[in-house]
């Protein structure tokens, strides 16, 4: 298996078809027909059982969703127990026999990939893991989703060549696309990358704003990395309280005559030491 | 036991009574049944409520354990066992919630060995599970005071202060780390609740509602015991309260103005009111009632701010773990009553458990001597006889457990009667297709075309129960969608009802079902030897009703329509129109969420009369 593997999808050669659709879950062993809808589902047209969709725009544009495989994915980084696993290769893969059905990956994805069996009783998280096991055992040399693309619409390859073939693309018909390659920097880049002739904010929630090229990680990171300095500091601070009011009220009590003080007004709440 | 307690236990048995009917729902039907989550909103009342509130719910028990033992202010003692009481059960209840809302509660353990330091839940596991192991040693005291294992109580009663420093570090650790749980969300969070202070404001908006918490629970217990309320106390507490809200708000604002957020409050928007509404009930109206002195000294009033307060705070954890994110899914998400009835039942359950021990424990000596008393009075009652059934009741705390019991299982059926069986879709009726040559007339979107008149001259008037298949009495050209009138849910198609009403009620059963065996649909007589005149003679291809649902038309369309279209396609001239290219009909989107059966006409048109 390459190193870095890479999707490059084109919005402007994707027809619509669905084969990719049809490949994917062939592959994946999952029914042709998916159930009816939960209320409540993904308007993209993802779930448990179909792990890329095209997602219809006005003016007949078809964008082809999937999991972006991100280089710091969210999902991997709020996983409490670690089911969710980048692989040394770049795939970002599932171990459902470590998963506790928190759902936090899916709340912490900003495209809202990982879907759930809502209706299992031993249910899983559900998302394209670019056929990483077919890909690393040699049987399958692409992703079957980019194998069944008749017009050559997401295609695939190391990280550099798709990005090359892409600012080639971009290059050759400048007129033709919005000059952008989306994922090459978002939440700290992905592995799945898009050029089109329209905007494609809407992959992600809250489709107005610009993701940013932060990785997600990095905003609880810096809050999580305080821990430990937090937890001595509250203890040494709570002891010191202690100790000094302690000490106050002692001497106070063996000062006869004296009105025992009463603690320092310091002590309103603990929030203001923070 | 006053009769407020013993109403007050009926109506918690009651509600715990519906959750343990959803409780076995859930275990045997899975999330989908019992819950209103969905992909786009993956966590709701159960997260909202049950863990982020109830952890900052019970915040009380650190709070009250730093101003009592490490700020030394004497009159705050009474407070301390009732808080961490609560403090102790709250965490139950948290992890019980837990299991409830796990798509895999048995995995739950592997918090314990597979490690994601990285995670802020992963933190938020570990220190919930250190807290409460801190909170069981800081209440045993309270179950061995009046036992003879006095050494253990009083080692342990030397620990208590290392045990609430440690309690408080803890706390704040993870109180401030369930803010840090949505950092990773801001493109799902709303502006006016996500900022990089997230942490700071959840671990203040904590001992604000660990305070109200514990205001809220001295008065009721007062309340239902008959006891003086420690007014002195409770307008203490009330003070500390204010000074927390006081700089909450301050915080809050603060932090908007910072960002320079401040202008969406004033938006008009859904969050912009929700804020406000927010805001109000929990901060800026009981920070106003808690300023007034005569608020503070009078039970009510502390009982009703502290009570908004309490509302307030969860409102602000619910918006931010789901409320302030409907902005950004575009979906909709409102509990079911099951939600509720679960949410409700483990707070009801262990509301009962705080009150089991506040009536066998010395958590409160007054409660415990005056319970005491009251039980040993009970033991010179007579047992009550009851005339109508010729029982004994027994003695009066025997007779209302059993009026528990009663209660609990009434709720149990009621639940288990009133609870789906069946996950929630999405349905979507279909519009009614049209039989017969509707390709003459212009029709709307969002119908079917089927050219009926092209299928007979082509199939030959035998085929007709190739899709009259169903052979309802009277089905001579029905139209798919009298059968398969949901796009995805099976329909009913005998109506029993009707039947027993027209056939004489309940005399009838015998005119269809066999007089010995079973009185179900197996061996009810077949429709036709009724229905003989209006159903077609059994053939070849018709054959008699024995389907009591229809599917619902997707499936029906893309297993017969579709099928058929497949084997006929080498045939040029009946291979049209091209239905299992999925464009001939669905024009928009095909993904299963929004399938809209757009099939222009004038293609297909074009297409069948090539």
């Amino acid at each position: 298996m390459i190193d870095n593997p890479c999707i490059l999808n084109d919005v402007t050669r994707c027809i619509g078809c669905e084969e990719c659709v049809a490949a994917c879950k062939k592959i994946n062993g999952m029914p042709v027909e998916d159930g009816p809808p939960r209320l409540g589902h993904s308007k993209d047209g993802l779930s448990a059982t179909r792990w890329t969709s095209i997602f219809r725009r006005p003016d007949e544009v078809s964008v082809r969703k999937q999991c972006r495989h991100c280089f710091e994915p969210a999902c991997v980084s709020v996983c409490p127990v670690g089911a969710l696993i980048k692989t040394p290769e770049g795939p970002v893969i599932y171990d459902k026999a470590i998963c506790m059905g928190c759902r936090y990956c899916m709340m912490g994805c900003p495209y809202g990939i990982p879907h759930y069996e809502w209706n299992s009783i031993n249910p899983s998280v559900r998302k394209c893991i670019l056929c990483y096991d077919k890909l690393k055992s040699g049987e399958i040399d692409k992703p079957a989703c980019v194998n069944a693309c008749p017009k050559e619409a997401t295609t695939f390859g190391s990280q550099e060549e798709m990005l090359a073939e892409a600012r080639r693309r971009l290059a050759a018909e400048p007129e033709k696309y919005i000059q952008h390659i989306w994922g090459e920097h978002e939440v700290g880049g992905t592995s799945v990358i898009y050029i089109s002739h329209v905007d494609l904010g809407f992959l992600a929630w809250q489709d107005k704003k610009y993701l940013g090229t932060e990785p997600l990680p990095d905003r609880t990171w810096a809050a999580l990395k305080k821990v430990p300095l937090e937890f001595l500091g509250m203890a040494s601070f709570m002891t010191a309280t202690w100790w000094v009011i302690d000490r106050r009220m002692r001497l106070a009590a063996e000062a006869p005559g004296e009105k025992v003080t009463e603690a320092p007004e310091t002590t309103e709440d603990e929030g203001g030491e923070r | 036991m006053t009769r407020r307690v013993q109403i007050t236990k009926g109506i918690l048995w009651f509600i715990t009574g519906l959750a343990a009917a959803v409780t076995i729902i859930r275990f045997t039907r899975g999330l989908g049944t019992t819950t209103a989550l969905s992909d786009t909103t993956p966590w709701g009342l159960w997260v909202g409520f049950d863990v982020m509130g109830g952890v900052a719910l019970a915040a009380g028990g650190f709070v009250i354990g730093a101003i009592a033992h490490v700020f030394k202010r004497d009159k705050y003692h009474h407070a301390v066992r009732p808080a961490i009481l609560t403090a102790l059960l709250g965490y139950a209840a948290v992890a019980v919630g837990l299991l409830f809302d796990l798509g895999l509660p048995w995995n739950i353990w592997h918090a314990l060995i597979f490690w994601n330091p990285q995670s802020p839940l992963f933190e938020v596991a570990w220190c919930v599970m250190i807290y409460l192991t801190i909170l069981f040693l800081e209440f045993l005291p309270v179950f061995l005071e009046r036992t003879r294992f006095q050494a253990l109580y009083r080692i342990l009663l030397r620990m208590q202060l290392p045990l609430i420093i440690l309690g408080i570090s803890v706390s704040t650790l993870h109180q401030s780390s369930l803010g840090t749980l949505l950092l990773i969300m801001p493109f799902r969070l709303h502006p006016l609740w996500y900022t990089p202070h997230l942490p700071e404001l959840f671990f203040v908006s904590a001992i604000c509602l660990g305070l109200s918490m514990v205001i809220f629970e001295s008065s009721v217990t007062a309340w239902l015991y008959k006891r003086k309320p420690n007014t002195d106390m409770l307008s203490g507490l009330a003070r500390f309260a204010a000074g927390a809200l006081a700089l909450y708000l301050a915080f809050r604002l603060f932090d908007l103005w910072h960002h320079d957020k401040i202008g969406l409050a004033f938006e008009g928007s859904f969050e912009a009111r929700l804020f406000w509404f927010e805001m109000g009930l929990s901060t800026i109206v009981p920070l106003v009632l808690f300023l007034i002195p005569k608020v503070r000294r009078s039970h009510t009033g502390v009982f009703i701010a502290s009570s908004m307060g309490l509302m307030g705070f969860l409102l602000y954890r619910i918006d931010a773990s789901g409320l302030a994110q409907v902005w950004a899914t575009r979906t909709d998400y409102f509990p079911m009553w099951t939600e509720f009835a679960v949410s409700f039942g483990i707070v009801s359950f262990f509301a009962l458990i705080y009150l089991f021990i506040q009536e066998h424990f010395p958590v409160e000596h007054e409660i415990l001597d005056e319970e005491e008393k009251w039980r040993q009075r009970q033991l010179f009652v007579l047992p009550r006889f009851d005339r109508l059934t010729q029982v004994w009741l027994g003695d009066p705390t025997f007779a209302s457990r059993r009026v528990y019991s009663l209660v609990f299982v009434v709720a149990l059926v009621l639940g288990l009667t009133s609870t789906p069986w069946q996950p929630l879709v999405e349905a979507s009726p279909v519009q009614r297709a049209r039989g017969g040559d509707i390709l003459k007339v212009g029709f709307p979107i969002g119908t079917v075309a089927f050219p009926h008149a092209e299928h007979v001259k082509r199939l030959g008037k035998e085929a007709c129960g190739t899709c009259h298949h169903l052979h309802l009495p009277g089905d001579v050209g029905t139209p798919c969608s009298e059968c398969h009138s949901d796009l995805y849910l099976p329909t009913r198609l005998f109506d029993h009802f009707r039947h027993v009403g027209l056939l004489g009620e309940n005399a009838s059963c015998e005119r269809c079902h066999p007089k010995e065996g079973p009185r179900i649909g197996v061996t009810a007589k077949k429709c036709s030897s009724c229905h003989e005149k209006d159903m077609m003679a059994e053939n070849q291809v018709v054959k008699t009703f024995e389907y009591l649902t229809a599917p619902g038309l997707s499936q029906a369309a893309h297993g017969i329509c579709i099928e058929c279209h497949k084997r006929e396609a080498t045939n040029p001239e009946w291979g049209k129109p091209d239905l299992f290219r999925c464009a001939t009909c669905h024009r928009t989107p095909v993904s299963h969420g929004d399938v809209v059966l757009e099939a222009s006409l004038e293609e297909i048109e074009d297409e069948v009369l090539q």
